[in-house]
């Protein structure tokens, strides 16, 4: 990590970093001793013997709910929600580069997207559709109702990008004759790319896991949560244990390559560097 | 999270030196590009808040809303000992979690910023921190009870430690769990911005202050905190409009013996009073706004944050 | 209604009810052949988590060639989509109280009872309020006083049958206080035990305020500190009384914490942080078939009671409503009543879901006869071991000894205030 002697303070926070992690995940241990119960097993202490039973009953029909279902449709919408904010955050934070009339009411718009209470959020779409005589849907309302969620975030994180952003190689390419379009793809696009997959991976999982804003606007058909939350109605089972282990899992994987592959390009990099 | 520390120079803006014509293609430009952004605030924030803001002055009986102008939803909140005792509950609530989650978040990335040099571990440490979210919040939520509970994870090992010889009761269905819930949902989000600012501060800054003489605690009050003002006014928005709106976590956590404005409005939502649900956020909105605007005046976050004014990290 | 015609009513109905069964016990075994005529058509059902089982839609498909898309909700979310999105459904699964709500704003529409095949055997209950003719009708709001309006348009409840129903009934069940036997210590006999301080900071009510406030009276008037005129429909001071005696015991730390759904229930009384609450039959069960002991205590004051039925949403019309008709009529025609009789609930019509039942799980679900063989439930585990009798006893002993229904009051707007209260406290 870092040359040399560490001193006292680093063992300190180092301590302190490794207990708040220990409670962070004292849930996600919790889960992942109960989701290997045993067939009668119940979401609670005590063990009653141990198996992979509930991994199995994941795959196979509840008795109420539907799995198969609401997982589509949560990765359905999580992905409409992650090209959405990636997409309006990029050009709204573009846009911000700029001073244009209005800028500070859009920002400030922005801004209360986050401030305002989720449940409101919820509630006053679903009293606008109402009122409008709309029917809610997964895919109209809880869209926009995770919209105003997910694009602040990103609206921020490209704040934060393009305050670092070193115009002088945009200006560079400008000087040799690129149109704003061509400087934007070859030249602004590859340096802050890793960064739009930061916006997607932030948009895809405040999706993926939205509640209060989708619970009244998500209509007939439920997302994930929603669908978990109303399965915990009749189901007690560890087979949401077994649900919530398996996508901490499948997160571990997905990040330890994403890890990887930004060491890899590092690497690569810095070998074209020298070579 | 990408991180490369040192700010952009103040450099010439591409806009100044554009010609004229450029200027106002270039105007437009930023018009089409808010465009989105904008049209989905107004129709899924603007709209809906509007909606709420009407219906709150609405009558209703048990079953229908009542389009009648009334302000008996307004008097029954603020004329009832209840809903101030409510409100004051979940203002204590998101008090303490403020201030728990600004240390713990403050300390955790003060180590990540300034004691971890690699990038990559610091990611790959970030990244540790987001994994226990990508977990469905609902199941998470019901893990509580095998974790604290009274024959719960803790206890047992508590126990076996032998740090306890009875378990310990208050961990769940108290206002300590509803607290130590709030807080390990909120901690990330006051974490993230701060660590955030403190990447932008100028290394040399702090090197410079060494040279001078000036003690570790020095440096940490008089460089480091001023400078991570902007991450910490974000965070604090954040977890406070968090804690405020919540109505899942208190609920579970302290047992359903609890309350909170969130939960108040659900209630009434459940039972289709939405006109009196509507009433209350109102006014929670009202008091989230005013808070903001007392965290917003320590900062100008507007100015700290557009790239365009002086955002550019080396004002202070 | 008057007495008379009532009375009169139930023993005509008993006696077909007799009949029938009679009949039943001869062609033991006979399913009953569906045309399939509707193979083509879905219908789209929401309601609580209770019924809204997916064996169900399996087995209608199988049956009907009905495609049933089920959505689980918990009841307020039923409530809410009920009347705030009526186009999005064709059946609405939902408890007879929040009928009280949803059915005058017009989402819903009356059912012709004449197309009801077994309307005349379903339990008398629904249609009188009585189990038998020297039944009381419990407080609260009874599925009778909600099951009729007075015509095929009709929005406003009708006193008396008519031919036009609200919904029609498929499950109800008789609420009590669920224990932890090994835990008490001592036999539990009233609703009382509940606020014993013995058990300080080991006991649960329900909070959801339009029932968990009706627990609280049971312990009220089992205390003998009140007596309500109709516990399920309280007037302003009954409600305040009963909000000031559970402030009291919630500062005292009787409770150890509310709950608000079947699982918290099951996960409260499994983890031992709570040995005493009010509780639903199957959470019960629930907690047993992890091995843990627990018993549905039945009580001296009687029990609280619930239902729900299906509905048809008010646009359903043509063949869809045919649909839906012909899906009602085989939701009484036995298979669901014996699913929903084997977990513990109760079904509308007795006599079909006896076919569709041993003669050994009749007797013990139903008869309250020890259990011959063990007891298995719908997907194959054993529940109960031979030898164990019902929690409460038969049928005619539960449901006979209702005391008050799950109900709206009139005051209900003032009870949520007093009700926030009790929780902000």
């Amino acid at each position: 990590m870092r040359d040399g002697k560490r001193s006292l303070g680093f063992y300190l926070l180092a301590g302190f970093f490794g207990l708040y992690v220990l409670f962070l995940y004292g849930p996600t241990i919790t889960i992942a001793v109960l989701s290997f119960q045993g067939p009668n097993g119940g979401l609670t202490l005590p063990m009653n013997g141990w198996s992979f039973h509930w991994f199995g009953n994941l795959f196979q029909r509840q008795l109420v709910g539907d799995f198969g279902g609401s997982v589509r449709r949560s990765l359905a919408l999580g992905a409409m929600v992650m090209v959405t904010t990636v997409a309006v955050s990029l050009a709204a934070g573009l846009a911000f580069r700029k001073r244009f009339r209005g800028d500070t009411a859009v920002f400030y718009l922005a801004v209360a997207g986050l401030v305002v209470p989720s449940i409101l959020v919820s509630l006053g779409i679903g009293l606008m559709y109402a009122e409008l005589g709309l029917d809610t849907a997964w895919y109209s309302s809880a869209f926009g109702a995770q919209l105003t969620w997910t694009l602040p975030f990103g609206l921020l994180i490209m704040f934060a990008v393009f305050s670092r952003f070193n115009p002088a190689y945009e200006e560079a390419a400008r000087d040799l004759g690129a149109t704003p379009w061509q400087a934007l793809r070859h030249v602004v696009f590859p340096i802050i790319a890793p960064s739009l997959l930061g916006i997607a991976l932030f948009g895809f999982t405040l999706s993926y896991d939205e509640f209060a804003r989708t619970l009244l606007t998500a209509g007939s058909e439920n997302t994930l949560p929603l669908e978990i939350y109303a399965m915990t109605t009749n189901i007690t089972t560890p087979v949401l244990y077994a649900l919530g282990t398996l996508t901490t899992a499948f997160s571990f994987i997905v990040i330890a390559s994403c890890l990887a592959a930004v060491v890899l390009i590092q690497r690569r990099r810095s070998a074209q560097r020298r070579g | 999270m990408s991180s490369i520390p040192v700010a952009a120079p103040d450099g010439v803006r591409p806009a100044a030196v554009a010609s004229p014509g450029r200027l106002s293609w270039a105007g437009a430009a930023a018009y089409l590009q808010a465009a989105p952004l904008s049209l989905v605030f107004i129709c899924f924030l603007v709209f809906p808040v509007a909606a709420t803001i009407v219906v709150s002055f609405f009558d209703y009986d048990s079953v229908r809303i009542i389009p009648t102008f009334t302000l008996e939803n307004y008097r029954e909140l603020l004329f009832s000992r209840v809903a101030w005792d409510t409100y004051l509950n979940t203002f204590r609530f998101a008090v303490l979690t403020w201030a728990l989650t600004l240390l713990i978040g403050f300390t955790l990335s003060y180590f990540l910023a300034f004691h971890i040099r690699s990038a990559v571990w610091q990611i790959a440490l970030s990244l540790l921190c987001t994994v226990p979210f990508w977990t469905s919040n609902v199941i998470r939520t019901i893990s509580w009870i095998p974790f604290l509970g009274r024959n719960g994870l803790l206890n047992m090992v508590l126990l076996k430690v032998g740090l306890i010889h009875q378990p310990l009761e208050f961990l769940l269905f108290s206002d300590f769990a509803v607290v130590l819930a709030l807080v390990h949902l909120n901690t990330f989000f006051m974490m993230v911005p701060i660590f955030n600012s403190m990447m932008r501060i100028d290394r040399s800054l702090i090197e410079a202050a060494r040279d001078a003489g000036a003690s570790g605690a020095q440096i940490l009050w008089n460089v480091v905190i001023p400078l991570s003002k902007t991450g910490i006014a974000i965070g604090s928005i954040f977890v406070v409009s968090l804690v405020m709106g919540d109505f899942v976590t208190v609920r579970v956590m302290s047992g359903g013996q609890s309350a909170s404005v969130g939960l108040m409005m659900a209630n009434s939502i459940g039972l289709l009073q939405y006109p009196a649900a509507a009433a209350n956020a109102v006014l929670l909105l009202v008091l989230v706004l005013a808070l903001i605007a007392v965290i917003v005046r320590t900062v100008d976050i507007r100015r700290e944050l557009a790239p365009k004014a002086g955002g550019s990290g080396s004002d202070a | 209604m008057t007495k008379r015609s009532s009375s009169s009513l139930t023993r005509r109905r008993l006696l077909k009810t007799g009949a029938a069964a009679g009949a039943a016990a001869l062609v033991t075994g006979f399913p009953t052949v569906w045309a399939q005529k509707y193979t083509n058509i879905t219908l789209r059902q929401f309601g609580t988590g209770t019924s809204n089982i997916n064996a169900i839609a399996e087995r209608c498909k199988q049956d009907l060639g009905i495609m049933l898309e089920m959505t689980a909700t918990d009841t307020d979310a039923a409530i809410q989509r009920a009347v705030t999105q009526p186009k999005s459904y064709e059946i609405a699964d939902i408890e007879y109280f929040s009928c009280k709500k949803v059915f005058p704003t017009g989402v819903l529409q009356p059912l012709d009872t004449k197309r009801i095949k077994y309307f005349e055997n379903i339990v008398p209950i629904f249609i009188t309020g009585k189990l038998t003719p020297e039944s009381k009708v419990a407080q609260g709001t009874a599925p009778h006083t909600v099951e009729f309006v007075e015509g095929k348009a009709s929005k406003t409840f009708a006193k008396a049958p008519t031919e036009w129903a609200t919904m029609i009934p498929t499950i109800y069940n008789a609420d009590t206080l669920g224990i932890r036997p090994d835990l008490v210590g001592r036999p539990i006999k009233n609703w009382r035990d509940l606020v014993d301080p013995a058990f300080k900071g080991k006991t649960s009510i329900l909070n959801i305020p339009s029932i968990g406030i009706m627990d609280a009276a049971m312990v009220m008037e089992s205390l003998g500190k009140l007596k309500y005129k109709d516990k399920g429909n309280m007037t302003k001071e009954e409600i305040d009384k009963t909000i000031a005696f559970l402030i009291e015991t919630k500062k005292a730390g009787q409770f150890r914490a509310f709950w608000k759904s079947f699982d918290e229930s099951v996960n409260l009384m499994a983890s031992g942080e709570v040995i005493i609450q009010s509780m639903w039959s199957p959470a019960v069960t629930a907690v047993r078939s992890k091995g843990i002991p627990c018993v549905y205590q039945p009580l001296e004051e009687g029990y609280r009671s619930w239902a729900s039925g299906l509905s048809v949403a008010a646009h359903v019309q043509g063949p869809l409503l045919d649909a839906a008709y012909e899906y009602i009529n085989w939701y009484l025609s036995g298979w669901v009543g014996a699913f929903l009789n084997r977990q513990g609930y109760y079904s509308a019509v007795l006599d079909t879901a006896k076919k569709y039942m041993s003669d050994d799980e009749w007797g013990y679900w139903m008869e309250g006869k020890p259990a011959k063989g063990d007891i298995v439930a719908p997907d194959g585990k054993v529940m109960e071991h031979a030898g164990t009798v019902r929690d409460g006893g038969s049928f005619y002993e539960r449901m006979g000894k209702v005391s008050c229904w799950n109900s709206v009051m009139d005051e209900d707007r003032y009870l949520l205030q007093k009700w926030n209260e009790f929780i902000a406290a």
